[in-house]
């Protein structure tokens, strides 16, 4: 027998207990890893090739303020200016959906394809949405969900602007890092609402990074002082003040994995107490042959790690895998584009499991470190 | 290493008084006592007369609230925990009225636990424990658990793992208590062999006068005092 053998056979002593225990572990750390994964889905933007030259204008007031199409020729001739594209939301429903999946832009359909490089059709399906005004296309993933197939034609209601725009799919892109919205003709919109000459906001890509600081600070100079005057900033800048929204389901998130790693904590503790509490008379007997208290406390740790670490691994490889290889963007529909089970998460999560391991033991060493041989000898006497 | 004039054990004036609640209850009232080297002790008395104080005493597994206890020349009062646990592990041998295995190993593996704290090696560790299921007549018994062997085999598998160690004392605080008279018979046949043919010191608690007399001496308590 080794030491070894020894905590095994304490730690399955009472199996089903073992098992239990391990599964409750297993089932915490499943679900820590997956709010963790959630919150960084939510919270760290999807980088698309391209976006360390892309410079978002919006107005300075509030993104839902217009800006003036007549700030396009002032911006396109700023130096270190590559192509500018209006981008308007358009804020459609399909068949009275509630809930929309998918956005729809409005954009400059020749300047679209070098803006956003990321952006794959085929020549033709680039062609056909160039040429035809009332053209659209849409992301791989909407297209899936709705069964929208080229050639098609839908109508959207939008909840921005009165009435109804019918859109003929022109191509279904892929590529980007979130396959789902829909863009179309900025000059159709234009025409169909008969409110020309205001756009939602400008997408502008520099010739290089090196352009970049000087471009936004020219920008935001050209229209100071004006009636519109706009907010340049990178895209990432852009996408860190939406995700400064997300604040309170942050938050949300943040205090369920608090609540979570906190009940594993008493639930590990009490289930290693029980353990150790039966056991209470033997430990005596190990005490009165020889063991110090630092050989008992490391045979409850052990024991204790190895339970806990046995359901960390348990749960953090069933969410790796599952997360890996099933589809969660169609398992959300949508909602969850990437749900990447990072080994910073898993490292993380890995952490907790061999913490709790070594909490839940704190409180039973502690008693058997005070427990005196002669009263250990008496418990279950 | 024995003690003083080849006493194993010198006991002076020893007490212990424990509190319970309000009351201050005396278990050892100024208790002196040698034990020969090789000898085999009985202690009898009445229920809480302090005979198995007195033992715990004598095996570092209580303390007392005055007095001296030298076991080998060494006063165990004045160890502190640690010390007191290597004392035990290489200079007593423990025998319980409940035999105390572990339900999950097997008597071998029950035997080996006080070998765990030692140096040897793991085919050392065999040999020894081995030995000592043979010395006590189980060696074909060795892979079988606790809840495989009657109440007598499972006392003799305590009693080797008293010996395993090969400790000079072997305490044990009635180890009949819960055995039928035959396998009572077995393993006071084997203390006193261990006394008789080994040499160990073996200090045993029994209200029994039949267990009493297998040993080389019997000395009596009433009420924390000796009374011959």
């Amino acid at each position: 027998m080794t030491t070894a053998s020894f905590i095994m056979k304490n730690a399955l002593r009472n199996k089903r207990r073992a098992l239990l225990s391990v599964l409750s572990v297993a089932a915490s750390l499943f679900l820590l890893v997956t709010l963790l994964v959630a919150l960084r889905e939510l919270t760290s933007p999807p980088a698309g090739l391209g976006a360390a030259l892309r410079v978002a204008v919006r107005n300075k007031i509030s993104i839902t303020n217009l800006l003036p199409a007549r700030q396009r020729p002032i911006i396109e001739h700023i130096p270190g200016v590559a192509a500018v594209t209006p981008f308007t939301w358009f804020g459609g429903k399909y068949q009275n959906e509630e809930g929309m999946t998918f956005a729809q832009f409005a954009l400059d359909a020749k300047v679209v394809r070098r803006l956003f490089v990321d952006l794959k059709m085929t020549e033709a399906e680039w062609k056909d949405f160039e040429d035809e005004k009332t053209a659209a296309i849409v992301g791989k993933i909407t297209a899936d969900k709705y069964h929208f197939h080229v050639g098609q034609r839908i109508t959207l209601d939008s909840t921005v602007y009165p009435g109804a725009l019918t859109f003929k799919i022109a191509g279904i892109y892929q590529g980007t890092a979130d396959d789902r919205n829909m863009f179309f003709h900025q000059d159709y919109l234009d025409d169909s609402i008969g409110l020309p000459g205001q756009v939602g906001m400008w997408w502008l890509k520099v010739k290089t990074i090196e352009d970049m600081p000087g471009v936004i600070a020219k920008v935001n100079q050209a229209f100071a002082n004006t009636s519109a005057e706009v907010r340049a900033e990178s895209e990432r800048a852009f996408q860190l003040g939406f995700i400064s929204m997300w604040g309170n389901i942050k938050m949300l998130i943040s205090s369920i994995c608090t609540v979570v790693v906190f009940t594993l904590v008493l639930v590990s503790a009490s289930t290693m107490s029980m353990a150790v509490r039966e056991r209470f008379r033997e430990l005596a007997i190990l005490k009165a042959i020889g063991f110090r208290r630092r050989e008992l406390f490391a045979l409850i740790l052990a024991e204790s790690f190895g339970l806990a670490v046995a359901g960390g691994l348990l749960g953090i490889g069933g969410a790796y895998v599952l997360f890996t290889y099933v589809d969660v963007s169609k398992m959300t529909h949508g909602i969850f584009v990437a749900f990447e089970v990072t080994p910073k998460i898993m490292g993380l999560a890995a952490l907790v499991a061999g913490t709790l391991g070594v909490i839940a033991s704190i409180a039973p060493s502690i008693a058997v470190a005070r427990m005196s041989v002669v009263n250990g000898l008496k418990t279950l006497d | 290493m024995s003690g003083v004039n080849g006493n194993i054990v010198t006991i002076r004036q020893l007490s212990k008084l424990y509190r319970q609640g309000e009351i201050n209850v005396t278990a050892l009232n100024g208790v002196s006592l040698d034990i020969a080297a090789g000898e085999f002790l009985t202690l009898m008395g009445p229920s809480g007369s302090g005979k198995s104080t007195l033992l715990h005493i004598i095996a570092g597994i209580d303390r007392p609230t005055s007095g001296e206890c030298h076991v080998q020349g060494i006063d165990v009062t004045r160890l502190n925990e640690s010390e007191l646990a290597d004392w035990r592990n290489q200079n007593v041998g423990f025998v319980f009225q409940t035999f105390n295995l572990i339900p999950v190993l097997t008597a071998e593996e029950n035997v080996e636990l006080p070998l765990l704290l030692t140096q040897l090696s793991r085919r050392e560790r065999h040999r020894q424990v081995q030995a000592a299921l043979e010395l006590v007549g189980l060696a074909e018994r060795a892979r079988h658990l606790p809840r495989q062997l009657s109440g007598g085999q499972e006392q003799r598998v305590a009693i080797a793992r008293a010996l395993v160690t090969d400790p000079r004392l072997i305490v044990a605080d009635e180890p009949t208590g819960n055995l039928d008279s035959r396998s009572a018979q077995e393993v006071l046949g084997v203390l006193q062999t261990l006394s008789r043919a080994a040499g160990k010191t073996v200090i045993m608690v029994t209200h029994d006068p039949k267990a009493a007399a297998y040993g080389s001496r019997s000395i009596h308590l009433e009420k924390g005092e000796l009374t011959n």
